[in-house]
This record gives structure tokens, sequence and C-alpha cells, in this order.
């Protein structure tokens, strides 16, 4: 008893809850600065991309943000600072690549995760999961290269069938394969995991109305499975949208656009922003974080629409 | 019959799911397959090691006299004076050069002398010298001998170079040059980056983690907090980087005095793009602890800190490995934010407070400009994917223990 009442005194209670206290007063603290890192990016983009809309950047003039939105040439240099910029091309380079990577994308990632999650014998299966995995961990900068020595070839080789000319097989065509070749893993793991977890019930039922397992996969689980799927999207189109090095890589920075021709040069935002960031200054570099802002809102809305989307179309499970 | 049709449709089907299935596999393989092609032959010791920037030295050699023999083999030119034998070659860069292929054990090629100690480069100009250990490997850039008038270039060839070499009995100045283009100073940068960022990260990760689920009790502000770390992972990493250039690379001149672009900026801007993944794991792990754990605790007498700290957290450490693993994979892919931050220009001498290149943003220089170095990028990309895979089966392995560990 005597040993007990030694440690368990007033004093040594009171100071175990002073400490309680502070321990978990730095922890809000803590958590509270991790959370601020958001405002902070989303201050400063704000502050460095606005500035050359709103201010005259130094006797240079205003850029238009009006102008540059239905512009489609990037005129560079100091002579053409306010004047020159375009970003229209670049908004719909981006977005007609995007889309057609995961129109590519999208059907051999579901149809993968369909045979990964239910056709595939065990051992297969497990060998296939491995490997998309490790496919989702490749960087991007390596599909970069991937692109520019291997895929660049089969860009001209095709171009060649139609008689086509490319710059070294630098091209729109080459950006898309890579940006399907970085969605596809992602699209792939996402679909097996939802496909997994679509109830037995629902296969069962399907089977036992008489429909082939085809049928049931295509029909039944892969309807079930939509929601899942479409998180994968999101996540796709957010990374492809994201993506620089790779695309500034094989993409061949044109100055101007938009690209309709496959086997010519594109340019994304981000590839933009990216080339020749750090050696320039002033209104020349505060006008990439205004790309970048424009990127951002392309971000939010594109998600927007596809957690609409998703919402539509629903989840079979739930419903 | 219709069965029968039905039946012969679904085969098709799934044969074509068969097919399409399999170009997962194709891309891996060519992948894999391209990379190692291009890159295995350059991949060695030498060059994990090796400098990036080449070291020349200029040498002055005087012949003894004797005449020495070699079996040269084919594509080698043998120098009887000089009992040297050199060949064509390329170096990692891709250029041509002028190999030393063999060097006598007697060669007067080993008491060459350091021309580089002398005042204005000449021997004339000169009274001490230190002596330069010329090894097989190195390159011959120039030759000029005794009377000024034999001169030879590495673009010359190596056969002209060696009848060059004959002409004299004293080498007036050679340049001799131990080539570059190794990738210890990017390995090393990626280590330092590697460190810092998670010595930045891990702390404020966990801490963080712990607030939401183990203290904070006002649901409004938890999931603020957890929504604005979410948003985070939405954000490109470009973004990052160049958020980077005008807040952290300022911030950091002011604080540690660092003259723009350097390994420290990198790393907070990393830090703050693996906040998410590490309180996201930490987080999971935090979940599947069992409540009963804390109650026992707090039963036994100790309080809510102990309880924390010395129970729930030691519990939790497989998720925030996993969290590490996936964070170490993320900075060795990044390169987009680390070209702007760190710049891209690769050292020898690596300082956390200058700008130097990982592994990733090396690839991307070596494969980024006029010449394209393919060999080098796919060198590196193997280092590269070895890393990055063992570190994905590692947390795969941990997350997979971590999950039974409780039932």
């Amino acid at each position: 008893m005597s040993i007990i009442s030694k440690y368990v005194t007033k004093k040594n209670i009171k100071k175990k809850n002073r400490i309680d206290k502070i321990v978990k007063n730095s922890l809000f603290i803590i958590s509270i600065i991790a959370a601020s890192f958001i405002v902070v990016i989303i201050l400063f983009n704000l502050q460095q991309g606005v500035k050359p809309l709103i201010s005259d950047n130094g006797g240079l003039g205003r850029v238009s943000l009006l102008e540059i939105l239905v512009r489609f040439e990037w005129l560079d240099g100091k002579v053409n600072a306010t004047v020159g910029y375009g970003i229209g091309y670049l908004i719909i380079n981006t977005l007609i690549s995007v889309f057609l990577a995961i129109s590519i994308a999208l059907p051999i990632g579901v149809i993968t995760g369909l045979f990964i999650a239910k056709i595939a014998p065990k051992a297969i299966a497990e060998i296939f999961r491995t490997i998309v995995e490790l496919l989702a961990s490749i960087p991007s900068i390596i599909y970069g290269v991937f692109g520019l020595g291997v895929i660049t070839k089969i860009t001209i080789f095709v171009a060649s069938i139609f008689g086509q000319q490319t710059s070294a097989g630098i091209s729109m065509m080459t950006t898309i394969l890579v940006l399907a070749l970085m969605i596809l893993p992602i699209i792939t793991v996402m679909s097996e995991n939802a496909i997994r977890s679509v109830s037995s019930t629902l296969e069962e039922g399907s089977l036992a109305l008489g429909s082939s397992a085809m049928q049931t996969y295509f029909k039944v689980i892969i309807p079930a499975a939509k929601s899942g799927i479409f998180a994968g999207v999101i996540l796709g189109v957010g990374r492809a949208l994201g993506e620089a090095t790779a695309v500034s890589l094989v993409s061949g920075n044109a100055f101007s656009g938009p690209t309709l021709n496959p086997f010519g040069t594109t340019a994304t935002l981000t590839s933009r922003m990216l080339t020749g960031f750090r050696e320039t200054t002033g209104v020349d570099q505060d006008f990439r974080f205004t790309v970048g802002l424009v990127l951002m809102v392309i971000i939010i809305i594109t998600n927007f629409i596809l957690k609409k989307i998703m919402k539509k179309v629903g989840n079979i499970n739930e419903g | 019959m219709r069965a029968k049709k039905r039946r012969k449709i679904d085969k098709m089907i799934q044969s074509l799911i068969y097919l399409i299935s399999f170009i997962g596999v194709i891309i891996f393989v060519s992948i894999i397959g391209y990379i190692v092609t291009t890159g295995g032959k350059l991949l060695s010791f030498e060059l994990l090691t090796g400098n990036y920037q080449a070291k020349v030295t200029d040498i002055f050699v005087e012949s003894n006299g004797d005449n020495y023999t070699y079996p040269s083999s084919e594509n080698e030119y043998y120098s009887p004076r000089w009992d040297i034998a050199v060949k064509d070659s390329i170096n990692k860069e891709g250029n041509p050069i002028v190999e030393i292929s063999y060097i006598g054990d007697n060669s007067p090629m080993k008491k060459a002398k350091n021309l580089n100690d002398c005042l204005i480069g000449d021997k004339s100009f000169c009274s001490e010298y230190s002596s330069v250990n010329i090894v097989v490997g190195n390159s011959i850039k120039t030759v000029i001998m005794d009377d000024y008038n034999q001169i030879a270039y590495g673009k010359y060839k190596a056969e002209a170079m060696v009848k060059v070499l004959e002409k004299g009995s004293t080498i007036n100045s050679m340049s001799i040059q131990k080539e570059g283009g190794g990738i210890r100073g990017s390995i090393i940068t990626t280590i330092y980056l590697i460190v810092l960022t998670l010595i930045l990260a891990v702390p404020v990760g966990v801490f963080t983690a712990l607030h939401l689920k183990e203290y904070s009790k006002n649901k409004k502000s938890t999931y603020l907090i957890r929504s604005m770390i979410d948003l985070l992972t939405g954000v490109p990493s470009i973004i990052y980087g160049m958020i980077g250039v005008v807040v952290v690379i300022p911030m950091l001149n002011i604080i540690f005095k660092t003259n723009g672009s350097s390994i420290l900026a990198g790393a907070f801007t990393m830090a703050i793009i693996l906040l998410p993944t590490i309180i996201k794991n930490t987080e999971e792990a935090l979940k599947v602890i069992p409540q009963e754990i804390r109650a026992a605790s707090l039963a036994l007498g100790a309080s809510k800190t102990q309880t924390t700290f010395k129970v729930v957290l030691p519990s939790a450490i497989p998720g925030i490995l996993t969290g590490v693993l996936l964070g170490i994979g993320r900075i060795i892919g990044e390169s987009a934010a680390l070209v702007l931050v760190m710049g891209a220009a690769i050292k020898d001498q690596v300082s956390i407070k200058e700008g130097s290149t990982t592994l990733a943003v090396h690839i991307w220089q070596a494969v980024g400009g006029e010449q394209p170095n393919y060999e080098l990028a796919a060198a590196i990309s193997i280092v590269i994917l070895i890393v990055v895979f063992i570190l994905n089966r590692i947390a795969k392995i941990i997350a997979k223990k971590m999950n039974k560990s409780w039932y």
C-alpha cells in the first residue's frame, strides 16, 4: 500500500495531467501546420499567377486572361512578354491527350482487372497482380525514357504506313501512348479491387438465372463495380493531367497548336510550365503560375464532372 | 443448338480477355527488356562509384631508350618505346576516345611527372614534380612530343597517336583523362534527400495522424484537417516545384544562408508531397489496433501520453514503415518538382546547401538534351527500378503481416 501511495500522489497525477495537456496541444498544433500547407500552396500560386493578369508587369502591359485563353500560340521571349502568351491550344492539347489516353487505358485496364479477379487461375492471377503493381510503381521519368527509346519508333513505323513524317517520332501519338501506359496500372489495380469486392450473390444470382459466365461478367459484375472503376479513372486522369517530365520528353513542346495531327508535335500545360521555368524571371515566370492556376482549375472541373457522372451511374450494390 | 452457340461465343470472348490481359505483361516485359538491354552494358561498379566530371592531368615523360614488346591483340596499337597499348573506344557520354588498354610494368610511363604542379604547365618552369598514376582505362586526349612539331589529338584515333608517340624520345606534354560520367554524386544526393525528407516528414506526419486518430474529439475539425491534407494528393508535383521556388527557396536563403536551389529545399518540398502518404498509412495502422489495448494500458495507470507513445505508437510501426517505404519510392522517382527546386546541374561534390541532381533528374538530364544518352538513362533506370521494386515488395509484405497480426 505504501509503495503505491508513494507513486500515486496528487502531485504526480497533476504532473501527468499537465504533460497530457501539453502533448495534446502540440499534436494539435502540428496537425494544423500539416493542414495549412495546402493553403500556402493555393495562396502563393494565386498571388504569383494573378499578378500578370492585374498588374502592368513593370511597364510591359497587362496580360489579358480572355485573350490568352483563345490564343493558339505561345511566343517566348522579352519582346512578346505580355502580348504573346496563349494557352488555348495547350488546354485543348492537354484535354485531347488525356481523354485519348484514358480511352485506351480504360478498356484494357478493366478487362485485365476482370481477368485477375475472376477468370485467371490463382497462380497466374498472382503473377499478373504482381506485374501490375510493379508497373504502377515505375517512376514516370522511366516511362518517358521508354517512350523516347521505344514508342517513338512505333510512332515512326505507324506514321510511315500512313505516309506521314514525324520529327523523330516525338509527337502527340507518342505522348498519348506514354500517358496511357502510366494510367493503365492504376485503372487495372482499382478495377480489380472493385470487381473482387462485388458481392458473390450477384454473380450466383445471374448464373442461376441462366446467363453465361461472360454475360454475367459484362452485364452484372462490371456494372456493379462501376464506382470503383470510376475512382480509378479519376486517379488516372489526375496523374495524366499533372504529369510533366515524361510528357515534356516526348511531346516536342510545340509553340502553337492545337495539335490535331497525331504525328505532329504537341505541348501540354505541364510541359510548357516546366520548360524554361528556372531560366526565366519576372512576368515570364509568373505567367507559368497562371498556367498552373488554369491547370488546377481544369483538374477541379474534371474531378467534379467525373464525380457527378460517378454518382449518376451509381452502384448497384448500394441501390 | 443455342446453348452450343452461346458456349462458342463465351469461349471466344474468354480468349479475347486472355489476349487483352496479356498487354500488361507485354508492356512490363518490353519496358524491362528495353532498359536492361540498353543500359546493362554500361551498368558497372565503376559507373556507380565514378565521378561525373572527367579529370584531366597533364604529364611529362622521358624515354629510357629501351624497346619493349607486347603481344597486342586486334584493335590495339602498341608503342614499343613507351610500352603502352591504346585502342579506340567510346566513353559514357558517347564520345570517341583513345583509351589506354595496357601499360607494361617497366614502362617509362610509370615514371610520368605531373605538369599541373608547374607554374604554367611547362616543364622548363618547374623544379619539382609529383608522380602521376596512369592506369588502364584512362584515355589520352593530346600528345605533344619534344620538338613541338609532333602533336596528336584524341580525335586522330589510336593508330595515328601511336605513330606520333614513336617519333620522339621525350613526351613534352600529354593530357591524360580519367573518364567521368559516373553517377556517384547523384546516388549520394538521392540518399541525402531521402534522409532529410524523412526527418522532416515522418514526425509531422505521425504526430498529425496521432492527433486525428487518438486525440481529436471534435469531428468537424478532424474532417476539415483530413480533407485539407487529402487535397495535397491532388496537386500535381510540378506545382509543388514552382511553389518550392517562390516560397521554400527564399525562406531557406534567409534561414540557412543557402544560395538558390539546394538539396535542403528539395527535402522541404518533398516532405510536403509525402505528408498525405505518411499520415494515411499511420492512420490505417492506428485504426486496426484494438481498443482493448489502449483500455488495458489506461487501466494499469498509464497516462494518455504514456499509452499513446509507449503502447499505441509502437504497435503502429509497421504501418508507419509502409508509409515511409512508399515515400522513399516517391522520392526516388520524383523528377518534375526536383528539377525546379534542386536544379539540374550534376555534381560530384554534394552539399545539402547546394543544388544537385537525384538519379531521376540525372535521367532527365541525360535524355532531355540535344543528344540523348539512352545507355546512361537506361543504366540509371535499372538502379532505380531495382530499388523501387524491392521497396514495393517489402511494403506489400509488411502490409500483409500487419493485417494478420491482430487476429
